[in-house]
């Protein structure tokens, strides 16, 4: 892959069968509920609009699978990779989708799913929100002397948000734990990435603020979960920032209420080529881990699974009047013993 | 009883926090010099872990402020300019202020958002406004304006202690104004209001840098035979309704005096209220004292002409009770 500056190449480890299969079953549940979400909204029955990541499946499952459950996970706001990758339930997803109170937020996450039992915090509307609070979150950490570290995730759009520089001059300014993972796909909202981005790859931008980087196959979901592995541990044990680029294709439109047509047919063709779940199945195939049979009932399981996360969220409780409005504030202050004066 | 600079108060008040509770950590722009006082020797005694210094990056300074308190610990971030809170308002207003509720629950957000604002070095415009009125809305935050050091010191370290986001508007003139405070470790609560002088003929509500000018105002009408009461309501969400509408009920009369500008004013919010709430209790139209819709001018002059004076109060309630 030719990027701009040097970089470093991340070598790619040797993986087992468990951890493989693993991977493979996160991603094709990832792309069975996102397409479940999106034929329900072709046939109005479901109304929440979505950010499909088909085709880019390999990043969100390889870097949240590659994460400890304490570790923090920013997420983008395109489909649920990163949240499968990191053990969120479809129950839980699925729950809050339907803004049902058994949602792990109560149903109040909505789209802005969390789950703070897997170190999933919260996901912004405002893209480039996160980068301050994935700096503060890791300057957390770091004043805790806690061995987390912070993850913040977003696509090259999302590059051209200023708090990114902000957010790097303070990670590699204070040696923050914290892991810049941008997914290169292309596409920014409706438009080609060439009319957004000044450069074809953005990693390289962090030379400017002394933070190692490197460019990563977003379509090989091993390249992904090892270089993820490995920059974690490095982070871990060095203390400082890392900024991952992972080169993908999103082959689909934007959001479920656009049909892509601005898209370069060709492109999408020659990408769809580069599946990253089929490619996981060959590698399985022809490494002896899986036979066809398998493969398939694999598929099988997770339809199954998706199946009846949703028909067990829309049997869930809705929230009443009262559950709407309450939540704003936490509740009662600490207090602390000192006497109060009027 | 000794007497200190408003400054010094919130400083002592950040000190006894810092001293009180590990989690507590002060970040901003040049807190460990301390711009105004507020933060200056914290540094010494608590150390660089504990006071951080920021690059200029007040989206970031909210962020990650918000980034802290989600994960145990309980910032005190400083903007330094209360203009400046605008170049924060995505993460005030879009992230801050509803976490609590977007995640359910599953976390609260212990933080502090300082700010000073107001007119009296006569720069106009980014270094002069106060800023606390365009706060009101977004569900989730609590505010707080002090008028005095006592306040300043009480009401900040309850803030501190709260475990929702709250934003704490000082005001940089009062900075410098020596005034008494408590010697004891005391608490100011937050959502309760301050009866400052009692009167029957109009119930006059001054925030902030006001307060010593309504109270100018209201002995000056007293000796015209027109007894205001005056109510520093101290925080402006939650606002103390009960006290101020229970002072209406008895008085008939309302005026609202702050140094902001009129239009989306806190004053326009406590009018509204009053309207919906209170309605058959008013003898006269409610008042608002504020300033002018235009940008802070600069130059001393213009300064003093574009925030209320103490005179300017008194022509108000003159014309309300006349």
């Amino acid at each position: 892959m030719t990027t701009q500056g040097a970089g470093e190449t991340l070598a790619v480890r040797s993986i087992d069968t468990q951890t493989l299969l693993a991977l493979h079953r996160k991603m094709v549940i990832t792309r069975e509920a996102e397409q479940t979400w999106s034929d329900m909204l072709q046939k109005r029955e479901f109304y929440l609009m979505g950010h499909f990541g088909t085709g880019q499946e390999a990043v969100g499952v390889g870097l949240g699978h590659a994460l400890e459950p304490d570790d923090y996970l920013f997420p983008t706001h395109r489909g649920i990779a990163e949240y499968v990758g990191k053990g969120m339930a479809q129950n839980d997803i699925w729950a809050e989708y339907y803004a049902k109170t058994a949602g792990p937020a109560g149903g109040k996450g909505g789209l802005h799913l969390s789950d703070y039992r897997l170190g999933l915090i919260g996901l912004v509307g405002s893209l480039g929100a996160d980068y301050a609070i994935s700096a503060g979150a890791a300057l957390s950490t770091k004043l805790r002397g806690s061995d987390r570290v912070v993850v913040v995730s977003f696509g090259e759009g999302t590059s051209s948000q200023a708090d990114l520089g902000s957010a790097m001059n303070v990670a590699a300014l204070w040696k923050l734990p914290l892991i810049f993972a941008m997914t290169n796909n292309e596409w920014c909202e409706l438009s080609p990435a060439s009319e957004h981005v000044c450069t074809p790859f953005v990693a390289p931008r962090a030379e400017g603020y002394g933070i190692p980087w490197s460019v990563v196959d977003g379509n090989d979901v091993v390249a992904v979960y090892s270089a993820v592995r490995t920059v974690v541990e490095r982070v871990r044990a060095e203390a400082g920032p890392y900024f991952l680029e992972f080169k993908s294709y999103r082959v689909g439109p934007h959001w479920s209420g656009d049909d892509g047509s601005y898209m370069c047919q060709e492109d999408v063709c020659a990408w769809q080529e580069r599946d990253p779940i089929a490619a996981c199945e060959r590698r399985l195939l022809e490494e002896g881990m899986v036979s066809a049979g398998e493969i398939s009932g694999i598929k099988k399981a997770a339809q199954a699974e998706v199946a009846a996360a949703i028909e067990r969220a829309r049997g869930l409780a809705d929230p009443t009047y009262e559950e709407m409005l309450a939540g704003v504030y936490s509740g009662a202050p600490a207090g602390g013993g000192a006497r109060e004066v009027s | 009883m000794a007497e200190m600079p408003y400054a010094a108060a919130v400083n002592r008040a950040l000190a006894e926090e810092l001293a009180r509770d590990e989690r507590v950590v002060v970040l901003g722009e040049d807190v460990r010099a301390g711009m105004f006082g507020t933060t200056s020797g914290l540094v010494q005694r608590f150390g660089e872990e504990r006071v951080i210094n920021t690059p200029i990056w007040e989206n970031g300074i909210a962020g990650m402020a918000l980034g802290l308190a989600i994960t145990g610990m309980r910032p005190v971030a400083e903007i330094m300019f209360a203009d400046f809170m605008y170049l924060a308002m995505d993460e005030i207003a879009n992230q801050i202020a509803s976490w609590t509720y977007m995640t359910g629950g599953q976390t609260s957000v212990p933080l502090v958002i300082r700010t000073a604002g107001g007119a009296g070095f006569a720069i106009g415009y980014n270094h002069s406004q106060v800023t606390e009125a365009s706060f009101l809305g977004p569900p989730g935050l609590k505010v707080v304006a002090p008028s005095n050091a006592a306040d300043a010191c009480g009401l900040l370290k309850s803030a501190v202690r709260d475990d929702d986001p709250v934003l704490v508007f000082e005001h940089k003139f009062l900075y410098f104004v020596p005034q008494e405070v408590p010697d004891e470790e005391f608490l100011v609560p937050l959502g309760k209001a301050n009866v400052l002088r009692s009167g029957d003929d109009v119930t006059m509500v001054a925030i902030g840098s006001m307060v010593g000018k309504a109270l100018e105002a209201a002995g000056t009408l007293a000796a015209d035979g027109i007894s205001v009461e005056v109510i520093d309501p101290r925080t402006l969400v939650p606002l103390d309704q009960e006290t101020i509408f229970g002072s209406v009920a008895r008085t008939g009369r309302l005026v609202t005096v702050e140094e902001g500008r009129k239009r989306g004013s806190v004053g326009s919010e406590i009018a509204a209220e009053a309207a919906e709430k209170i309605f058959g209790s008013l003898k006269a139209p409610v008042a608002r004292v504020a300033a002018p819709d235009i940008p802070v001018p600069p130059g001393p002059l213009a300064e003093s002409m574009y925030v209320p004076s103490a005179e300017r109060i008194v022509e108000t309630v003159r014309r309300l009770v006349g």
